[in-house]
C-alpha cells in the first residue's frame, strides 16, 4: 500500500484548502476511476480528499426551465429521478447507461465531468444542452469547460458544486456502447434548446465536441433524413483496438440518426 | 502509430539546429520534463513527468541522436522505464528545410508502449501521443522564436 493522507472534509471550502495546499493531493467523488487507477498503481497521490461527506452536494432540483443536479449524485440516482425523467428523460436515460449498476451506483455527475474521460456519457449531455457548469469560485458554461482529453477549465483546487441544464424543446442520447466496459464507442446526444440545436459527440474523438455539421441541418430540418448525407470526418478520431477512426466517423452518423428519431 | 507534422520557425536554419541540440531547450520542450542531462554530444537522460487523466507515472530514460546531418536534421530517439505503469520508447525523424527566411522543421515520429499503461490506456495511446508531440513543437517553436515561455 501507498502512503498517503486520506481526509473526509466536511465542506466544500475545507476540500478546496486542501487541495490547494498540496499539488499531489486528489479529490474522490465517486472513485469509479481514480480507485482503480491507485489500485493499479499508476496514480500515487500524498492525499485524497473524500467529498462523500460533503452535505449539499447531492441532491436533484428543478426550478421552472432548468435542473440542477448536485455535482455528488450518482448515476443510479438521476437515472431513477422522476423529476428527470418528466424535464429532460435523454439525461435520465443517459445515466441509466453509464457502465453497470455498481458504477451507477457509486459513480457521481460532478465525477465524469470533472475527469472527462474522452468515451464518458456525462460530457455529451452536457454540451449538448449548453448545461452550466458551477464550482465553488465561479459558473462555466459548457462550452468553455471542455478542453481536450481529460483537460476541463477547472483550475487546481477548483471543484464543481452542481451542474445546471436548462429543460429543451426535444433531446435524446444514443451510444454503441463497448460490449466490456459500456463505455461509448461513440455516443451522440442531440438537442433542440432554446438556443438552437446542438449536437455533442463524445467516445469518437480525444475529447467531446460539436458537429456543426448536423446542427446547421438539424436546424434547417429536425429530423434523421436531415442528416442523411453529412460525413463525419474522420481527421482526428480516434482509432485502437476496438473501432478504427473509419468505423467511428459511420457509428457518428449512425448514432445522430438514431438520437434524432428517438427525440421525436 | 506514426506521427507526421509540420512547424514554422521564425529563425534561420543553424539556430533551429542549435536548438534541436541544446538540453535546455529540449527540456523546456518536452512536455512533463523535469530534468535533462548530457552525457556526450549525442547522449542524454531525462526524467520525465507522464499525466494522463488519472494517471501519473514518472519515466526515467535515456535519449540519442542520430542520423546526424548537420544543419539539415537528425533522429532523435529514446526510451525509458516509468516503474510500474511500463515503459516506453519513441524516435523522431526531423527535417529542416528553409523557406523565405524562416525554416519549416518537418517530423515522423513513431511511439511505443508497453507494460500496464499499454494495457489499461490502449484507447489513449495514439491521442496521447499526437498531444504531447503538438505540445513540444509549439513549445520548442515558442522558445525558438524567443516568446516568454509559459
Amino acid at each position: 500500500m501507498y502512503d498517503f493522507t486520506y481526509a473526509r472534509v466536511s465542506s466544500v471550502a475545507d476540500a478546496a484548502k486542501q487541495l490547494k495546499g498540496d499539488d499531489d493531493a486528489k479529490a474522490v467523488a465517486g472513485g469509479m476511476t481514480l480507485i482503480p487507477t491507485l489500485k493499479l498503481r499508476l496514480a500515487k497521490p500524498s492525499a485524497l480528499v473524500d467529498l462523500g461527506g460533503v452535505k449539499d452536494l447531492a441532491g436533484i432540483k428543478v426550478d421552472g426551465k432548468t435542473v440542477t443536479i448536485g455535482a455528488m449524485t450518482t448515476h443510479g440516482a438521476v437515472a431513477a429521478s422522476a423529476e428527470v425523467k418528466k424535464a429532460i428523460p435523454a439525461l435520465a436515460h443517459l445515466a441509466a447507461h453509464i457502465g453497470d449498476p455498481a458504477v451507477r451506483n457509486r459513480g457521481t455527475i460532478g465525477g465524469s465531468v470533472a475527469n472527462n474521460d474522452p468515451a464518458a456519457d456525462y460530457p455529451a449531455g452536457v454540451l449538448a444542452l449548453g448545461a452550466t457548469i458551477v464550482t465553488n469560485e465561479r459558473q462555466i458554461a459548457a462550452d468553455d469547460f471542455f478542453k481536450g482529453m481529460f483537460e476541463t477549465a477547472l483550475k487546481p483546487g477548483e471543484l464543481i458544486t452542481a451542474i445546471s441544464f436548462p429543460v429543451p424543446e426535444k433531446a435524446a442520447y444514443m451510444k454503441f456502447p463497448n460490449p466490456a466496459s459500456r463505455y461509448a464507442m461513440v455516443g451522440v446526444f442531440v438537442a433542440k434548446t432554446a438556443g438552437g440545436v446542438r449536437v455533442a459527440v463524445t467516445g469518437a474523438a480525444p475529447s467531446v465536441f460539436r458537429q456543426k455539421d448536423m446542427e446547421a441541418a438539424l436546424t434547417k430540418k429536425w429530423a434523421p433524413d436531415a442528416i442523411e448525407g453529412i460525413k463525419q470526418k474522420q481527421d482526428g478520431l480516434n482509432s485502437d483496438i476496438h473501432a478504427s477512426a473509419e468505423y467511428r466517423a459511420h457509428l457518428v452518423g449512425v448514432m445522430a440518426k438514431r438520437a434524432v428519431q428517438a427525440a421525436g | 502509430m506514426d506521427l507526421t507534422g509540420e512547424v514554422r520557425l521564425a529563425a534561420d536554419r543553424e539556430t533551429v539546429w542549435r536548438a534541436l541540440n541544446d538540453p535546455e531547450i529540449l527540456k523546456q520542450a518536452i512536455p512533463g520534463c523535469e530534468s535533462v542531462e548530457k552525457l556526450s554530444d549525442t547522449e542524454f537522460t531525462a526524467k520525465v513527468v507522464l499525466k494522463i487523466g488519472p494517471m501519473k507515472a514518472t519515466f526515467s530514460g535515456k535519449g540519442t541522436l542520430g542520423d546526424l546531418n548537420p544543419p539539415n536534421g537528425y533522429t532523435i530517439s529514446g526510451e525509458g522505464q516509468g516503474g510500474v505503469a511500463g515503459f516506453g520508447k519513441g524516435s523522431a525523424k526531423v527535417e529542416l528545410s528553409d523557406d523565405a527566411g524562416q525554416t519549416v522543421l518537418r517530423y515522423t515520429a513513431a511511439a511505443q508502449v508497453g507494460g500496464k499503461i499499454a494495457q489499461l490506456g490502449a484507447r489513449l495511446i495514439d491521442a496521447t501521443a499526437k498531444k504531447l508531440a503538438d505540445q513540444f513543437f509549439v513549445k520548442f517553436a515558442e522558445v525558438v522564436n524567443g516568446k516568454p515561455a509559459g
